[in-house]
Parts: structure tokens; sequence; C-alpha cells
């Protein structure tokens, strides 16, 4: 079972690899590797390019001895998702036929979450080797990446209410309102006959909506229809299954040798009936899948007794709460790591925009007025997916670090220009007169002023930092949110799972919240006067 | 000690001292008197180099400044010059995140690098004599205005400077403690400070001051000892301007 664990042992071995790696690279004193305090911030721009070229040549020689596949795990049964009995793991047929590949091919395999609308991206990026999420090989993806042989032949499924009696095929729908999910073939079916359609994120979204009555009915591939309606009692399916597709692997174009590894492996889990095994324990068996076997021979049908059931799977709070635990570190890192860009940055930042030379204070504005003028989300995907194309590819957790550190370093130079302004030009002067240099009296008597002046606004967006960094989950880093969003799409348990996540930011906002307030209390000194006073009484 | 020649100052396109002149010989104290926007405070600023003046000659401390030098001659100067004043102001700017003691020793420990025990050292001999010592814990806001004022002059007198200079000291003082402020500061004359004291009360500046200069629209009216100035002056404005004081 593949879970969270070889994920972070990754990273950390990856972190382990640069660390071994600088250590070769520069001519160590005392041999001993050492990692400086950050002094500057070109510096750390730096230190930080050098540890993103080292993590991108560790991810290259770890590649080698792994099968690394993406896949959105959020929503998605009975592909891949968080197993409701053990949800620190995933499992679904295709991790089951990816771990049977792998076997075939040598390799271990390595699952990287990820999300659906940005699979095709992230492979280009280099965020795994190759995809494996029911993609069916399109015209518009064969531009982008090339794909392997199929693997399962799939068919479309109508469901509409149980008590319709109006719809009884995909022509009946026209001038109805129709489910599906974004960018597959259902919803190109959809296009092409003109129906029109609502798109969801996720399989049990739309059949929600569907009992619900807000849409007419839902179409989808056999393999989700089969895990999110077929047991809801309010649903039925329309019409027989309809429509030929196939699911292939998607892979890099130029990665022609693993293709062949690929093509060869998928060739030999289908003819040695390990994946119909798979298949027949999920109930995605039908006959249609023997078109893809070479030789006829069939294997020893199996009973539905060990077919996996999915619904009536309970829910494992303690695996569940153990996984948003872990989740909430990533946030917290996130958060701090980020604040600490935010409070480095900042300070230059400001001080170039309040007395720098024209061209500074220039620079400085338009880069404070494009960091608050666009939503983070946009830079965190600019960041993600728009960088690699010029040759700079960070992990997830470092671009989210990275990207929210730049965004709110441009809304914290603000808070210290504000307060740097608030002092009073007698203050410098009182300075000067006392033989201070500018510098001196700025270090001295102008920052520590302005500092107090900032704890508030600056405390207030860092908490609003700690919700931000939910935002990350669009560059599928493994964060509270976006571990809310899987473990409630494999559990459906939206509320209580809502009110688990929403105790955790607390739990993280409010001591920091508690602990400004502190700090204030002693920028201001109250304590200290009372217990002067008490003293002298 | 101080000596300025036609001083010339303007902003904004307007003359805020219109050629000044007088001297200051040393350990005398020259008070400075004349209504609001006389000039008196730009002329002080001048004097302490806050302000470069446009025209002129000042000599303070036999540090020469002078209108012709270059920019950064000048800013050269200035700093060699403040080695030698000291200057409190009317609104005091006290650093408000350091205690009294903090603000003292501030500038000993980091412009003149006096290490911090015998700082502190001399700074609560100077506190105690401005009657301030057991106060150094304090932090200046929970002084009373007096207080913070001795605490201003205290922080002044810690950077050892020949010339003190005090820019309306009494406006926010009740008359006793105007007696007694006057009193303190003649006190520095004996010690062997000189002393330029810009004020608009004649009644503090009686019994202070050994000269006195009376200025009207930045200009010197009436420049010369201070008894005769107050007893006998020469001009009719002055005559004026010290009758409406009294």
């Amino acid at each position: 079972m593949l879970s969270c664990a070889p994920r972070t042992e990754h990273l950390v071995s990856q972190l382990y690899d640069c660390r071994l790696n600088a250590a070769m690279l520069t001519p160590a004193r005392n041999n001993r590797v050492q990692f400086a305090p950050m002094l500057s911030p070109s510096a750390f721009i730096l230190r930080t390019a050098v540890l993103m070229a080292l993590l991108i040549g560790a991810a290259n020689v770890y590649a080698q001895q792994s099968l690394r596949w993406g896949a959105d795990p959020s929503g998605g049964a009975p592909y891949v998702f968080n197993d409701p009995k053990h949800p620190d793991q995933y499992i679904g047929y295709e991790k089951e036929m990816v771990d049977a590949l792998a076997s075939a091919m040598g390799r271990q395999a390595e699952f990287v979450p990820s999300d659906w609308e940005t699979l095709v991206s992230a492979l280009q990026r280099k965020s795994f080797d190759v995809i494996v999420n029911g993609l069916e090989p399109t015209a518009d993806r064969q531009k982008q990446i090339q794909f392997s042989k199929p693997y399962y032949i799939f068919q479309l499924a109508l469901t509409v209410r149980k008590d319709d009696e109006r719809i009884h095929s995909l022509a009946d729908c026209q001038n109805r309102v129709v489910g599906t999910l974004g960018n597959t073939a259902a919803s190109r079916l959809l296009e092409k006959e003109g129906i029109s359609f609502k798109e969801y994120a996720e399989p049990l979204t739309a059949y929600n909506d569907l009992e619900l009555g807000r849409i007419d009915a839902v179409i989808m591939d056999v393999p989700a229809e089969v895990y999110y309606a077929s047991k809801k009692p309010k649903l039925k399916r329309a019409c027989d299954p309809f429509f030929h597709g196939t699911y292939n692997i998607g892979l890099r174009q130029g990665d022609d040798e693993l293709k062949r590894q690929v093509d060869t492996a998928v060739d030999q889990i289908i003819n040695d009936g390990t994946l119909e095994k798979i298949l027949r324990k999920w109930n995605l068996w039908n006959d249609a899948q023997l078109e893809l076997q070479a030789s006829k021979a069939k294997p020893e049908p199996q009973t539905s007794d060990t077919a996996y059931d999915v619904t009536s799977a309970t829910f494992n709070w303690r695996e569940a709460i153990w996984r948003l635990t872990r989740a909430a570190v990533v946030t917290v890192l996130i958060a701090f790591g980020s604040m600490f860009i935010a409070l480095v940055l900042g300070l230059p930042l400001a001080i170039g925009q309040w007395k720098g030379p024209r061209v500074v204070q220039w620079l400085c504005t338009i880069y404070v007025e494009f960091f608050r003028g666009t939503p983070v989300l946009v830079q965190l995907l600019f960041l993600y997916f728009g960088l690699p194309t010029i040759g700079l590819a960070m992990p997830g957790w470092l671009t989210a670090l990275i990207g929210l550190g730049l965004n709110y370093a441009a809304y914290e130079s603000q808070v210290y220009r504000a307060a740097l302004e608030a002092i009073p030009r007698g203050q410098w002067e009182a300075s000067y007169l006392l033989g201070m240099s500018p510098l001196l009296a700025f270090r001295r008597i102008i920052l520590p002023q302005a500092f107090r002046i900032a704890v508030p606004p600056m405390t207030n967006d860092f908490v609003s930092l700690f919700k931000d960094t939910s935002t990350a989950f669009a560059i599928s880093v493994w964060e509270l949110a976006t571990a809310y969003r899987e473990l409630a799409n494999a559990s459906g348990q939206f509320l209580m799972l809502g009110v688990a996540v929403s105790l955790y930011y607390l739990a993280m906002s409010l001591p920091m919240a508690h602990l400004a307030r502190r700090l204030e209390r002693k920028l201001q000194r109250r304590e200290a006067i009372e217990a002067v006073e008490s003293e002298v009484v | 000690m101080i000596s300025v020649t036609n001083l010339i100052k303007s902003a904004n396109g307007t003359r805020i001292l219109r050629g000044v002149s007088f001297d200051v010989p040393a350990r005398t104290v020259l008070g400075v008197i004349g209504a609001s926007g006389s000039g008196k405070t730009t002329l002080l600023r001048c004097l302490n180099g806050l302000e470069r003046m446009n025209e002129g000659r000042i000599e303070c401390g036999e540090v020469q400044l002078d209108a012709a030098l270059s920019k950064s001659e000048y800013a050269r100067r200035v700093t060699q010059l403040r080695h030698k004043v000291g200057t409190v102001f009317q609104h005091l700017y006290l650093f408000p995140h350091l205690t009294v003691l903090g603000n003292i020793i501030e500038a000993p420990t980091h412009v003149r690098q006096v290490a911090r025990p015998e700082a502190e050292r001399e700074a609560l001999q100077l506190l105690e004599s401005v009657g301030l010592k057991e106060k150094a814990r304090r932090y200046p806001e929970t002084l009373s205005g007096g207080e913070q004022q001795r605490v201003a002059i205290a922080r002044a007198l810690a950077m050892h400077p020949e010339i003190l200079m005090f820019d309306e000291p009494t406006s926010a003082l009740d008359p006793r403690r105007t007696a007694s402020l006057r009193s303190l500061l003649r006190g520095f004359v004996e010690k062997g400070h000189t002393m330029v004291v810009v004020s608009h009360s004649m009644t503090f500046l009686e019994g202070l001051a050994d000269r006195l200069l009376y200025m009207e629209g930045g200009e010197v009216v009436e420049f010369g000892d201070a008894n005769e100035v107050l007893n006998s002056p020469r001009d009719p404005r002055t005559k004026d301007f010290l009758e409406q004081a009294r």
C-alpha cells in the first residue's frame, strides 16, 4: 500500500541528496556541511536557486529507480482514492494496476497525488513520469504528450433519478441540464451533441446534485458510475452503457524508452490475467475488455464475494485525523517559511519605496502593485507551471513557500512603510543632534519604534497567510485544504471533516493571535511599568 | 565661542533670516527673544546644522561653517559640530522605546563608543544632578513634562557638549518649575558651558541671559548686554515688545 510516508521519505532523501551534492560541489572546510543562516535576500535567492537546481537533479536520479505516477485522488474512486478504512493510504484499481505494472518493469511504484486539471502540465514539468488516471488519448492531449497502449475499454453510463420517466437515451437530454466532469469523453460528447451541461470537479458532487434535483442527469465513465451511483437508491441507469473509449497511460514526448517498457508491461499484465483479476475485484470487468487480450485464454472467473465492496467501507476517523495532522504540519511549515520571507523581503522593499532613488522607488512600487493586484492563486500557478518552461522547476511545497512569501512581502512592505512614516521627523533630528549617522539612527531609534506600530497589522497578515496556504492545493501541495478535499470526497464526510479541519486552522491561528497580543503588550511595556511601579511602592 | 556673520536663510522662496550677525563669548548665555515667526527657531536650527544656510558664516566651537562650502564638506563639518553642541527641543523628542537610562546612554555607547557600565555610571550621575536618579528605569511617557525635560537635558549633556542650545524650554512648565530650571541652567554656565536659549518668555531670560538678541521678521533688531536691552532698549520695536511681554 502506498501512503504519504514514502513521499515524505522521498522529500527527505531529496534534501539529503542536496546536502551531499552541496558538500561535493563546495570545497568543504573542516569536512563539515553547514547550512548558514540566511544573511541577506540576495544570498537567500542564490541559495534557493542552488537548492532548486539540486532538487531537480536529485529528482532525476531518483526517477531511475521508481515509477512515479500522477493522478487526482480527490473524488478519484475507483481509480485511485483514499481508503476510507485507512485514510492514510491510497487504494483503487489503477493503484493496484500500476503496482503490477511497476513490478513487471522491475521498478517501485510511487504515487504523486496531483490535480486533474493540471495533470498534463505537471507531467511536462516532471512532477512525475506517467499519468495513470483514466486518461483517454484525445487529439488535443496527443499534441502535448504521448500515450501507451490502452489498458481499459470504458463506456459511458447515463444516470437519472429513479422516478424520472423522461430520459431513456442521450437524445432525451436535449434541453435538459446534464452534469459531468470537465475535459472528459463525456463532456466532449455532450458538446458535440449540443446538449447543455454543467461541469463538476468531483463525481460525488455531480450525483449529489442529481439526487437533489439540481440537474436532470449525470453522464460519466462506467468505473466512476459503478462506485458513486450504482448503490444510490434514488438513482438508476437511464439506458445501457454506450460509447467506446480507451484509457491509456500518458507519457512525456521523447520518453520513448519508458513508453516501450510501459507497453511491454501493459501487454504482460493483460495476458497473464493480472489485470483481469484486479478489474474483477473492483467490479469493473466486462467482456469488452477481451478486445485487449492478445490470447483469448480466459482465467478462472471470480466470485463476487471477493469483489471489493466500496460502499460498505466504514470511515476510519483515527487515521483520518492522523492524516489531517500531518497535513497541518505542512500548512504550518509553509506559513512560517513564507512569513519569514515576507518579513525579510518586506523591509528592503519598504525602504526602497520610501527613501530610495527614483528608479528604486519605481521598481519597488511595480513589485508591490503586481503582487497586491493579482490573485495569489494565479501567482502560484505561474510559478509552478510557468517557470519550468524557462528551466526553473521547484517542488510544490517550495513553490508555495516562495510564492506566498513573495506575495506577502508586498503587503508587509506597506505595513513597514506606513509604520516608518508614522515616526515623527523629530526622532530623526534628535538622533542626528546626538551625533548619530542616518544608519545608526534608523537601526537604533526609528526601526524599533516602527516595529511596535507594525506588530498588530503584521499579526493580522500572518493569520490571513495561514488561511491562504490553502491556495497551495492548486499546485498539488498536500496541505490541510487538499487533505480535506481528498478525505471528504473519499468518505462523503464533508460536515464532520469540515469541522475538524476548521478546528485545525483555529488551533493554528489562535495561538498566533495570542502570542501577538502578548508581544504587543510587551512592546508597550505595560508589564514592565507595572513591575517597576510595584517595586517603587 | 559662537560667531555668526551675515546669516541668510530662505525656504520656499521666502527669506526667513535676512542677514543675522552676533557673537557669544565662552561661558555666557545668549537669550534669543522675539514673537512667533520672527525666525528664532530657524536660527537655532542653522546653528546646530539641521538647516543649511544660504549665505553667511557660522563659527561654533571652533568648527567653521560657510555657505560656500561643498555639500559633502558642509556635512562633514556639521558632524564635527554635533560633537560640540547639545540641543534640547521644545518637544524634547525623547526615545519612547527606551528607558530614561537607555535614552541617556544610547548616544555615548553607540557614537562615542563608551563601554556600557561606564556610560551607565555617568548617566546616573547626570540624573542625580537633575534630580531624577530614582526614575532611571522608567519609560519617558510615565514621567511629568518637567521630568521629561530634565531627561532630555541629561541626554544632551551625556555627549559632553561645550555648547547647549534650548528651544522654548519653558513652554510646558509652571512658574515654580521655570525658576528651578533657570537655576539649573545657570549652574551649567558655572561648569563651563556656553548656552543659547530661545524663548518668548522675558521673565525666564531675566537673570539667566548675559546677552540678549531681539529678532523681528528675520532681522536682528537689538543685540547687546541683557541689562541694557531690558532696561534701556534703543529701538522702539524692542521697547514695544518688552512692554507687551510685561
